[in-house]
């Protein structure tokens, strides 16, 4: 029997593959997919406790949070592209003109 | 369901969409920054005829109290600031005028709902509806080091919203509800002190402190404030950490008032660590918005005092702190976007011998300055006496100590600006001129530092009346 | 009756002229300066207004004194600090003194800075500082008279810098600042004494509770703490080496600041805190002496200075050692009885150098002459006022001044001689410039202006001048010292005493001395210096004073000392060494900002790590 913990593992295993994505990807387009994966391990960890809480408000924030999630995907890809025509790469390891 | 409880969001949302039309049908592109003024007032306008009363709608998702109409009038009035001190920005942008100033709006729509929710969904909405208008305002310029803020901060914006998330899940697993009051009700019967909640509790302080810039979520601080158009960088600063603590206050004394959990003291440890970090990394900066970036975060230290005395006069010290900050830090910036706009150059290094050929500029830069130090007939020390003895109150003397000698360290960068100022020979005789906007919002930040610091006890008064609907 | 609200009025009408300047009229009205001066003169001639009506009603009140009770201003833990204000005698009589030379010198303005491009911004500072000086005489509490006392010190900035372009205006606008200040450690530190010993800040209740309180050491120092701002504030020795220099701001500033209302607010805060000095014989004894002595140290160095404002500088600080003499010697009523006649022909001394100027484009004597025939008011005027100046019976000056003789007398002889000889110098030194400027015949000018282009000064200029005249020889005939609580004299019964006839035989002699030397020339100049070289030398060189401060004690220990330590931080991140605790934070900051390394991806392990670590101790330290 599958039960609310193992949606929780799930969540939480995808949590952290998210986590390593945004850490070690140099590619700002695979953090933005990481970054994805991270919000949808809360999709499911809200839908689990909905489904078991029998309440609706968890399904409710999943949609919320797809919705935002597309919105910020979609300025984030935005950015990326201006990055890449003032510099011609991607790559979040060059991106360091400020620091200190 | 009472829409009107709703207007002063809608009718913002409204102008900002009528912003944007506008910029595809006129010529004079001078006339939106009025209308988006306008805006803003009518806003303010509808915020005003709800101070008093205390309401909730929408199933309890919007609360109109007098603490979130506190918050309506200062997001306002920031971004009526903000919008002053882009005139200049906006004329030399070629395109897009009308999206940067309805995106400052619509900013300012999102951070007026943060103050205003009592449910983590629409505090996740909101908080996103900010953040992303922010995201797109930090990258407008599209310089190289405009778009890498503008990268940085979403990314990492992202990772922490996404951080957040995971902890309003496991508050909602736990508690079954996102209703504030419902999960204090929750917590307090049930699930007090279980090891999930802490961790819940954790994640919350980890999205909440990006936002107010505590660290170890500051990182982003130096380089996006850098980058972005100066302006924004004001807003920044001033109204998204605001927003922060509005909501970090009506959550953490809402939802988890009752947790044995001494919350307090997590703020108290980070505020200490944030405040040194801030001022000891500030001493070497070079780059005059690098500087109060570190400066920034060094102030959300000082605000995060307020946080970790749990009483009603850390509340009110807070809040009060937040009005003086907000008239110094932007003063600043709106002085520095004026001089910049003459000598093009952020550099501490360029500012030499400003008093010579700017005097009432660098007046009015010295003042907010010595402000942010907090040296008296300012509103930066009625501030710092005030959050420092709600401290003193609570018992956090050891906290009182290290602000202390956090605010002598800060002196030696605030008042080396002063002193390239005013004791340096200038490196050119020319004048510096600035726009009517300009001056008319710099002189009202500088009115608001002295008179805040002069007779505070009327803003002070109206910070004590409005936490009350916070409870303690 | 007077209401309350017409008491603060009286202060806030000026202050809200100066935020109508600086937010309306500067930045919408920029093309139509008048405006400006308009509101300015319109502020302060209510303040005027009012303030006759407050001393009409300080008159009628019962002990001469209007008690109004004080507002809780800002509450910090059990500290309450109160702000209230008081009319009294004496600050009847200040508010009526500072709103008269105000208005006149605003009038003034109006001609004088004609076509300056900052005039918006002039009369901006000019309202701020009358508002603030009103302020500082309506204070009822210590707290309050200082804020109000910095204020008026940072409008003298402001407007001594006022042609900041000039390297010597903002050079002299630091000196200013910078050395009053010294002045203030001492007065803010006996402020925070009085209030640790006796828990109030009230002027009033001080003088109840503070000779209670405080032993005798105490409340001497006390004292002292509080002379040492008037010092800074009235350019006594050995901190008087600000104001000659503060004379590169313009004239009717110099006028209304530097000679008629700041520099005597030392005197006013002295008065006001009498009763504190007179129960301490030691601190009267310092007053009278400093007093004292910078009369004839200060009238000294003017008999020498060829720069027309100068001398008026050394004589107002003459004038200011007078009043403080009066006070040392205990007599509250004729120091501000002196107070008064000086303001109005001190004023119109520099309104007529002023006028000079204005013709002749220079302010150095030695390239004017001859202006009686040009200026015939301006001459009349000035002529009024050194003679008002001089102590000549019966004008302004010589009630006054035979008063505070007449005290020093009683107290100490020794000052009193000191004075004597003052009194003749004064009389010289105003002569030497009535006779080096309205005397023989015309030099060239400046830019060589050929004689013919002298003019008179406009109607503007002229009326206020004539105004001040005549107060310069009738405010001495007022009633001022009588309703300040000290005895008055008869106009011709004064003359039946033996001391105004030495007084007046020895401004006579210099008179005559000047006379001689700068109109008739039976003495030459030139041969004079000669004779007295050594001398001469000393005088013209100021006894080396500036040199003194300037290389060892201003730019050296506090200019320099003070960034010193901040040039000591900077080299430690340059050197990259290591030393001490300030070192180590500036090292820290060197080393911490590294972490910030610019990639986007450490920034966001800190965030995870952050996270962790929170929820690591919470486990570990939470119960």
């Amino acid at each position: 029997m599958i039960g609310l913990e193992h949606f929780l593992i799930l969540s939480a295993i995808l949590f952290s593959i998210g986590i390593y994505g945004v850490l070690v990807k140099r590619n700002a387009i695979a953090i933005l997919m990481s970054i994805e994966i991270m919000l949808n391990a809360v999709n499911i960890a809200m839908v689990a406790f909905s489904r078991y809480l029998a309440l609706l408000t968890g399904q409710v924030f999943a949609i919320f949070i797809i919705t935002v999630a597309a919105a910020e995907a979609a300025v984030g890809l935005a950015i990326v592209v201006a990055i890449y025509r003032s510099r011609r790469t991607v790559d979040v390891g060059e991106v360091d003109l400020m620091k200190w | 369901m009472n829409l009107y409880l709703l207007s002063p969001e809608i009718s913002l949302t409204a102008f900002a969409i009528l912003v944007i039309l506008l910029d595809l049908v006129i010529k004079r592109k001078g006339i939106l920054v009025y209308v988006s003024i306008l805006g803003l007032i009518t806003s303010a306008v509808f915020a005003a005829t709800l101070w008093g009363g205390e309401a909730t709608t929408f199933g309890g998702m919007l609360v109109v109290d007098g603490f979130s109409i506190f918050f309506k009038f200062l997001f306002i009035g920031v971004a009526i600031m903000v919008v002053l001190a882009s005139v200049d920005y906006v004329s030399r942008i070629k395109r897009f005028q009308g999206e940067y100033l309805a995106l400052i709006l619509l900013s300012a729509v999102g951070m007026m709902l943060m103050a205003s929710t009592g449910e983590l969904v629409s505090i996740y909405i909101s908080l996103e509806l900010t953040g992303i208008s922010l995201y797109v305002l930090t990258g407008f310029l599209k310089d190289p080091k405009s778009s890498e803020a503008g990268l940085k901060y979403l990314l990492l914006g992202a990772v922490a919203s996404a951080v957040l998330l995971y902890g309003m899940a496991m508050v909602f697993g736990l508690t079954g509800t996102t209703h504030l009051g419902d999960i204090a009700t929750a917590v307090s019967s049930g699930a007090l002190g279980s090891p999930a909640l802490l961790m819940g509790i954790v994640l919350l302080v980890a999205g909440f402190g990006f936002k107010i810039a505590c660290v170890p979520f500051q990182m982003w601080v130096p380089d996006v404030y850098e980058g972005a158009p100066t302006p924004i960088t004001a807003y920044l600063s001033v109204a998204s950490k605001a927003a922060g603590f509005a909501v970090i206050l009506r959550v953490f004394y809402t939802a988890f008032g009752p947790v044995s959990l001494d919350w307090g003291m997590i703020f108290a440890v980070l505020g200490a660590i944030t405040m040194t970090l801030g001022n000891i990394v500030a001493i070497p900066q070079t780059n005059i918005k690098r500087m109060l970036g570190y400066s920034s975060i060094a102030q959300a230290g000082y605000l995060m005092m307020g946080l970790a005395a749990v009483s009603s006069l850390g509340q009110s010290g807070l809040l009060f702190f937040l009005v003086s900050y907000a008239f110094t830090n932007l003063g600043a910036f709106i002085a520095i976007i004026a001089i910049s706009n003459k000598v093009d150059s952020d550099m501490i290094a360029d500012y030499r011998g400003m008093a010579r050929h700017a005097p009432l500029l660098s007046l009015a830069l010295a003042l907010c300055l010595i402000s942010l130090t907090g040296i008296p007939p300012t509103a930066g020390f009625m501030a710092k006496v005030y959050i420092f003895n709600a401290a003193m109150q609570y018992g956090l003397l050891w906290l009182v100590v290290i602000a202390v000698i956090n605010t002598v360290i800060s002196a030696y960068y605030y008042l080396r600006v002063v002193k390239v100022m005013f004791l340096e020979a200038p490196a050119s005789q020319e004048r510096v001129p600035s726009s009517g906007a300009l001056r008319f919002a710099l002189c009202i930040a500088c009115i608001g530092v002295l008179v805040i610091g002069v007779i505070p006890s009327y803003f002070l008064r109206i910070a004590e009346v409005v936490v009350r609907a916070l409870g303690s | 009756m007077f209401p309350e609200a017409a008491g603060w009025a009286i202060f806030l009408v000026p202050v809200l002229s100066f935020a109508i300047i600086s937010l309306i009229t500067r930045p919408f009205f920029n093309s139509r300066p008048r405006i400006s001066a308009y509101i300015t003169i319109a502020s302060i001639s209510s303040s005027l207004i009012l303030s006759l009506w407050a001393l009409v009603s300080v008159i009628q009140a019962p002990g001469h004194a209007i008690l109004l009770e004080p507002h809780d201003w800002v509450t910090i833990g059990s500290t309450t600090i109160q702000v209230g204000i008081a009319i009294d005698s004496l600050t009847a009589v200040m508010l009526i003194v500072i709103t008269v030379v105000s208005l006149m010198v605003q009038i003034y303005s109006q001609g004088y800075m004609h076509g300056d491009g900052g005039y918006h911004r002039y009369f901006a500072f000019m309202s701020l500082f009358t508002g603030s000086m009103l302020g500082l005489v309506l204070a009822s509490n210590l707290v309050m008279l200082y804020v109000f006392w910095e204020l008026v010190g940072l409008c003298s900035y402001l407007l001594i810098g006022f042609w900041f372009h000039r390297p010597e205006a903002a050079r002299a606008a630091v000196k200013a600042f910078l050395v009053t200040r010294i002045g203030d450690f001492g007065f803010l530190a006996a402020i925070i004494f009085l209030y640790a010993k006796t828990g109030t800040f009230d002027i009033a209740e001080l003088y109840v509770v503070a000779p209670a309180l405080l032993s005798a050491t105490a409340l001497t120092w006390a004292a002292i703490g509080i002379f040492s701002g008037a010092v800074g504030k009235s350019a006594q020795f050995p901190l008087h080496t600000w104001l000659p220099d503060a004379m590169e701001g313009p004239t009717p500033v110099s006028a209304l600041i530097h000679a008629a209302t700041m520099v005597a607010a030392g005197v006013y805060l002295v008065a006001r805190t009498f009763p504190l000095f007179a129960q301490s014989p030691q601190a009267m004894t310092t007053v009278a002496i400093i007093g004292g002595f910078t009369a004839i140290f200060a009238a000294s160095m003017g008999l020498v200075m060829t720069d027309i404002k100068r001398v008026l500088a050394y004589s107002t600080i003459s004038q200011l050692g007078y009043m403080m003499l009066g006070l040392g010697a205990g007599s509250v009523a004729f120091a501000i009885f002196h107070l008064a006649n000086h303001a109005f022909f001190k004023s119109l001394l520099f309104l007529g150098a002023g006028s000079v100027n204005h013709a002749t484009g220079t302010f150095d004597m030695r390239e004017m002459g001859g202006l009686k025939k040009y200026m015939p008011w301006t001459y009349a005027a000035f002529l009024i006022a050194s003679l008002s100046i001089a102590g000549i019976w019966p004008l302004a000056g010589f009630w006054s001044k035979d008063g505070i003789l007449l005290h020093a007398w009683g107290s100490t002889p020794v000052l009193f001689y000191l004075a004597m000889i003052t009194v003749f110098m004064t009389a010289f030194y105003m002569f030497r410039v009535v006779f080096l400027t309205f005397g023989g015949s015309y030099r060239g000018g400046s830019e060589a202006r050929s004689a013919h282009a002298l003019h008179e000064s406009p109607k503007v200029m002229l009326i206020p001048m004539v105004i001040l005249a005549i107060l310069s020889i009738t405010s001495g005939w007022l009633p001022i010292s009588g309703f300040l609580g000290g005895e008055s004299m008869g106009f011709f019964e004064v003359l039946s005493h033996p001391m105004p006839w030495v007084s007046l035989i020895l401004a006579g002699l210099g008179i005559l001395l000047a006379y001689a030397m700068y109109s008739a020339k039976w003495l030459s100049p030139e041969a004079v210096g000669r004779r007295f070289q050594a001398l001469y030398r000393v005088l013209w060189n100021k006894y080396w004073f500036d040199e003194l401060y300037e290389r060892v004690f201003i730019f050296s220990v506090l200019v320099d000392g003070l960034f010193l330590v901040l040039q000591w931080f900077d080299t430690y991140i340059v050197d990259g060494l290591v030393n001490g605790v300030a070192g180590a934070t500036i090292a820290a900051g060197g080393i911490l900002r590294r972490l910030q390394t610019g990639q986007l991806q450490v920034y966001g392990l800190a965030i995870f790590i952050g996270v962790l670590a929170i929820a690591a101790c919470l486990f570990i330290f939470a119960p």
